[in-house]
């Protein structure tokens, strides 16, 4: 019993982690039909930026956490939205108006290039690369649960942060226009909205999710390195795709189902760990195959 | 507004264009005689005699001056004599001149330690990478004064024992050109110059291909071998048989070259499902793999799961039939799943498929340890992988492979062929185009898709048996995502729905690896990077297929009339 109540637990754990990167993937597809396959670098590339941003400080810095966090969070967000915004000019924004298949190649090179670059010219980046200790340590212990304090943050920031972005496109001006470009770019447009504008913002407000992702990631886990992105990315595309493209409620249910499935998997299915990442592939094409518009979307919506 | 801005550009330029072509000829001619170093490279000297040894013999030029020269006197031609589309010509050249010139120049100073190495600034004179570059950019001006003319159309008609020795030629200039790709540089690591030799040999090849495209002459070449098929293709198998007896006959090519033409069949499979079908595979190599591994284990090697042999055929059409079943089930979520959805479920098949086969499902796969010591083919006694001796030609090892695999691409070339012009060809094409529409016309299209996976797959799964074979040795990392990426890439690069586009696709890509290993580290890099430059400027790829093209130019054609009407508004 007690096995189960920790899995789960770290299940939810894991799923607070890939809502964060969830949520990038499901607004970027609400507004333009992509899927963003490179948000998952976006993540990994913020990771070491706020490891970057560590190693840069002063000594005497380093030493206290109340200052070092905070400031590893605003270079790894930096990194990733500066990241995100130099990708949806270059690489997405001339494809648009093309054909579906153009701009998803374009998302595997740009995938395959941050990646690279960040193995070719972070220093040691081949390795996997320790976290600095800089967030708070030790357990929240509830009985026989043993959640770590990091676990606790992540929960609370990606439950906060969501609820702060849905309140954001629901009630702002922006919001609206959001929304408005989602459901018809062109009518959109003629009520004067500026595409490229809400676009670009999109971008952004998902590259500050990953960015915040990237950097609990290390904390959580004490380690980083090149490849967490790709799998990182596909766990919260297929979270993305079963809470229901386009929703953000659909995002974060779908993130912390997919966390349960991860670690439940590891323990009681057979194969164990080594095979929790096949069932989150199996319950991504059955959602896919059986209920592709995902638990909250609109099952009328057409997807060519 | 891009138009705009050349027609500005032109007007300026206009009077001058001719004189500025000249001009750039005769300084590409001037840079092909000047010294280029002026000193010798720690890894020795900069090849062919570019430093002032060459006043020994001045006449003497050889690699990439020889191209440099080649292309003074092609851009003289091209400005003084009629020349079809001579701006297009022109543009081509200068940009071949540009590229050969930079990519010397830079490399001599990046190796030989800043700009001293190429100009005067070391007291001896040391011009030739600035030179050629200045040739370059004045022929590009140039070609913009001139204007850039749609490629010229040949209509004149030959006699068919005419056309028949044009052909003739054309191919052995492949040939040539193959081989003087692969051998251009030396083999892999034993020159240190290998892959800047080879990078501005491919901007040689580059220059002078456009230039002879831009002329029409590659135009009327295809329509002549369109008119005469049956006798390019044996011509063409002729030429591919004959690459043993070339410089590129030692057993290290073989080897390349037969690994290409696995990859090259692959890529044809996957060409069906996304370039006719146009259903966007992302785990395509996983069918490779799983006939491979099928195949292994039938081989009677010590870690198979059948302690017996199949004969070679047999084991390889068990595979083909195999991955041909994994690929109807793969593709069955068609019927219900589409466009982009779909990539994402073969993606999650794919890597379904590498994890399993790491973790050694069923013990089939022996996981990260691989399946080794998969006995060689052969065929009456003779092992496939030593060299042969016939009468007095002494052939290198792995010359059957590489026969083998010609054999098999061209088998995957004629099964895509028959397939493209048949009925199901233009079904497949019908639900690219517009799935719905396909739908009403009749078209079963839920069963067409399956066929159409399942046909990739087949033919996978036996490129896959080959590739287990050949290599003796099959592990489930030879066929990760990132393969998947690159077959797909290999096919979007040469043209999707095109042939010959395919197999240059795989060439490229995986003969490019092979040449680059001074730039090892940003291989992968300079690989993500050339995907999104491809989607960006030539999304058709280098060799479009016709349909394709003519659609492309008609939305061209389109936007350029929206364009126009806007401006007019504006």
């Amino acid at each position: 019993m007690s096995v189960l109540l920790q899995q789960l637990a770290n299940g939810v754990i894991q799923g607070a982690l890939i809502a964060l990167i969830a949520l990038g993937y499901t607004m970027v597809y609400g507004i333009i039909q992509l899927i963003n396959f490179a948000h998952g670098e976006v993540f990994m590339v913020a990771s070491y930026g706020g490891l970057a941003t560590f190693t840069l400080l002063p000594d005497d810095l380093k030493k206290t956490p109340a200052v070092a966090l905070p400031l590893m969070f605003v270079g790894g967000i930096a990194v990733a939205v500066l990241v995100a915004v130099v990708m949806e000019r270059f690489a997405y924004r001339p494809l648009r108006g093309s054909s579906r298949l153009a701009p998803l190649i374009t998302a595997l090179g740009v995938s395959v290039f941050l990646q690279e670059a960040v193995r070719v010219w972070y220093p040691d980046a081949t390795s996997n690369l320790p976290y600095p200790k800089v967030f708070p340590e030790g357990n929240l212990s509830l009985g026989a649960v043993n959640i770590p304090w990091t676990g606790v943050l992540l929960i609370v920031l990606s439950v906060g942060l969501s609820i702060i972005l849905q309140t954001y496109i629901n009630k702002s001006r922006m919001g609206r226009a959001m929304r408005a470009t989602a459901q018809d770019p062109d009518t959109a447009k003629l009520m004067g909205v500026n595409p490229d504008r809400v676009i670009v913002l999109t971008f952004v407000f998902g590259a500050v999710l990953a960015g915040v992702a990237g950097v609990m990631f290390g904390g959580y886990l004490n380690n980083i390195n090149i490849d967490m992105g790709f799998q990182n990315g596909i766990f919260a595309f297929t979270a993305a795709v079963l809470g229901g493209v386009g929703s953000i409620r659909g995002a974060v249910v779908g993130a912390f189902i997919i966390g349960l499935i991860k670690t439940l998997s590891g323990q009681y299915m057979p194969g164990g760990t080594q095979y929790d990442y096949v069932w989150i592939f199996v319950v991504l094409i059955l959602v896919l195959v059986f209920r592709p518009q995902g638990l909250f979307g609109e099952p009328e919506r057409v997807r060519a | 507004m891009s138009t705009v801005a050349i027609s500005e550009k032109r007007s300026a330029l206009a009077p001058l264009g001719k004189p500025l072509a000249i001009a750039g000829g005769v300084l590409a001619v001037v840079a092909a005689l000047l010294p280029w170093v002026t000193f010798s490279l720690n890894d020795g000297n900069w090849p062919d005699k570019s430093t002032l040894q060459f006043f020994d013999a001045p006449f003497l030029v050889t690699g990439f001056r020889w191209h440099m020269l080649l292309f003074g006197v092609f851009i003289l031609v091209a400005a003084l004599a009629p020349t079809p589309s001579r701006g297009r010509v022109l543009r081509a050249l200068g940009w071949g001149t540009l590229a050969v010139s930079f990519i010397n120049a830079l490399y001599i100073t990046i190796k030989g330690g800043g700009l001293g190495a190429i100009t005067a600034l070391d007291g001896e004179v040391a011009f030739g990478g600035v030179v050629g570059v200045v040739a370059g950019v004045l022929v590009i001006l140039a070609s913009y004064g001139i204007g850039i003319e749609p490629v010229a159309d040949w209509k004149f008609k030959v006699s068919t024992p005419v056309a028949y020795l044009v052909l003739l030629v054309a191919f052995g200039g492949v040939l040539y050109a193959v081989a003087a790709m692969l051998t251009t540089g030396g083999v892999g690591a034993s020159n240190p110059y290998a892959g800047a030799i080879f990078l501005s040999f491919l901007g040689f090849a580059g220059g002078v291909l456009a230039a002879l495209s831009g002329v029409g002459l590659v135009r009327w070449i295809s329509a002549l071998s369109e008119e005469h098929r049956v006798f390019s293709v044996i011509v063409l198998a002729a030429c591919a048989l004959l690459l043993p007896f070339t410089d590129a006959g030692n057993e290290y090519w073989m080897t390349v070259a037969a690994n290409i033409g696995i990859y090259a069949a692959t890529a044809i499979g996957l060409n069906i499902v996304v370039g006719l079908a146009g259903l966007l595979d992302l785990g395509y190599v996983a069918f490779m793999g799983i006939g491979a591994l099928v195949a292994a284990n039938f081989s009677g090697a010590a870690t198979a799961y059948f302690g017996f042999s199949l004969p070679f055929p047999v084991a390889a059409a068990i595979a083909a039939v195999v991955a041909g079943i994994f690929g109807a089930i793969v593709g069955s979520p068609t019927l219900r799943v589409r466009g982009d959805y779909l990539a994402i479920v073969t993606l999650a098949f794919g890597e379904i498929f590498t994890r399993s086969a790491q973790n050694d499902i069923g013990g089939f796969t022996n996981g990260s340890n691989a399946i080794p010591g998969i006995p060689a083919l052969s065929l009456f006694g003779a092992e496939f992988n030593r060299s042969i001796t016939i009468g007095p030609v002494k052939l290198p090892g792995g010359v059957l492979y590489y026969i083998l695999i010609v054999l098999l691409v061209a088998a995957t070339m004629a099964v895509f062929a028959n397939l493209k012009f048949s009925r199901i060809g233009r079904a497949w094409i019908a639900i690219r185009e517009d799935e719905d529409a396909a739908r009403a016309m009749g078209i079963r299209t839920g069963k067409m898709k399956i066929l159409a996976f399942l046909i990739g797959a087949m033919l996978a799964g036996l490129a896959g048996a080959v590739f287990a074979h050949k290599n003796g040795t099959v592990s489930y990392e030879s066929f990760k995502f990132l393969e998947s990426i690159t077959l797909l890439a290999a096919v979007i690069l040469g043209g999707m729905g095109s042939i010959p586009g395919a197999v240059l696709g795989a060439s490229l890509l995986f003969v490019l690896p092979e040449k680059l290993r001074d730039f090892e580290e940003y291989r992968l890099m300079i690989f993500g990077l050339a995907l999104i430059l491809i989607m960006r400027f030539r999304p058709v790829g280098l060799i479009p297929d016709a349909h394709r093209r003519a659609e492309m130019a008609e939305k061209a054609d389109e936007n350029a009339e929206e364009a126009h009407v806007e401006a007019r508004k504006a």
